[in-house]
């Protein structure tokens, strides 16, 4: 997962109402109607942050006769996660090997 | 699950280097062009070929692509050579949600320890009603943030 990726699935979730539907996805596949339920906004607005998500590789949709059942997508979370956890490792550690580098050059 | 401010938990990382406290400041801010993974930790990956980071309060960090374009990833909010440097920190530039990286070069022996620490992810929510609906979803994706940074 490249840093844009990263940023598209990480902005995916930065805003509340995706972040409210991916919630109700943990409990579990759901249908869009489902997810609709209760919440503040129309259903072509759910439908809208779902395909969002489903582009970040948040979530997966499959088709249930004429319902869309959507579920969270475990392989793009996990990347995510791998990917933020690494990031300023990465970066430090190319950080150290520059400073170490610049170390030795100078003890020549 | 619900999750207070604090547990929105900042990414801790500290790095050892054999430079001093002057040259390891020199080496991260002016420097940083030159050992920053572009290809994996920039918006254009493998287009990017710099990066700047512009040494004073109000001074931009960003990459610039082959073609000469560039993209924002900071600014520069404090700025104390060679002990410490804070950055408004964008984790997506289109959106005005900055975070906050702040970067302290320690003295270590003869060298430096680098302690770096990334935080404000709360600020990413629309603030504190947003938040008490939204409690996990940040606890879940960052929660490794602060088991890392134990």
């Amino acid at each position: 997962m490249a840093y844009a990726d990263a940023i598209d699935a990480m902005d995916a979730l930065g805003e509340p109402m995706r972040r409210r539907l991916f919630e109700r996805l943990r409990t579990g596949p759901s249908s869009v109607g489902e997810l609709a339920a209760g919440l503040p906004v129309s259903r072509p607005a759910v439908s809208q942050h779902l395909r969002v998500l489903k582009e970040a590789g948040l979530v997966s949709e499959r088709r249930d006769g004429t319902r869309r059942i959507y579920r969270i997508e475990p392989t793009g979370l996990a990347e995510l996660r791998a990917y933020i956890d690494s990031f300023w490792d990465d970066a430090l550690a190319a950080f150290a090997a520059a400073a170490e580098a610049e170390s030795r050059k100078e003890e020549e | 699950m619900t999750m207070q401010a604090s547990e929105l938990a900042a990414v801790k990382r500290s790095v050892s280097v054999p430079l001093p406290v002057e040259k390891a400041f020199q080496l991260f801010t002016d420097g940083i062009g030159t050992w920053w993974p572009f290809v994996t930790h920039s918006l254009g990956g493998e287009e990017t070929e710099d990066a700047v980071l512009e040494p004073r309060v109000g001074g931009l960090v960003y990459e610039r692509r082959r073609d000469g374009t560039t993209e924002e990833w900071a600014d520069v909010t404090a700025w104390d050579p060679p002990h410490r440097l804070e950055l408004s920190w964008r984790v997506n530039p289109t959106r005005a949600e900055p975070t906050e990286v702040e970067v302290e070069f320690v003295p270590e022996g003869a060298g430096t320890r680098v302690e770096l620490e990334h935080r404000g992810w709360e600020r990413l929510e629309d603030g504190p009603e947003a938040r008490a609906n939204y409690d996990t979803g940040w606890e879940f994706v960052l929660g490794r943030y602060s088991e890392a940074a134990r």
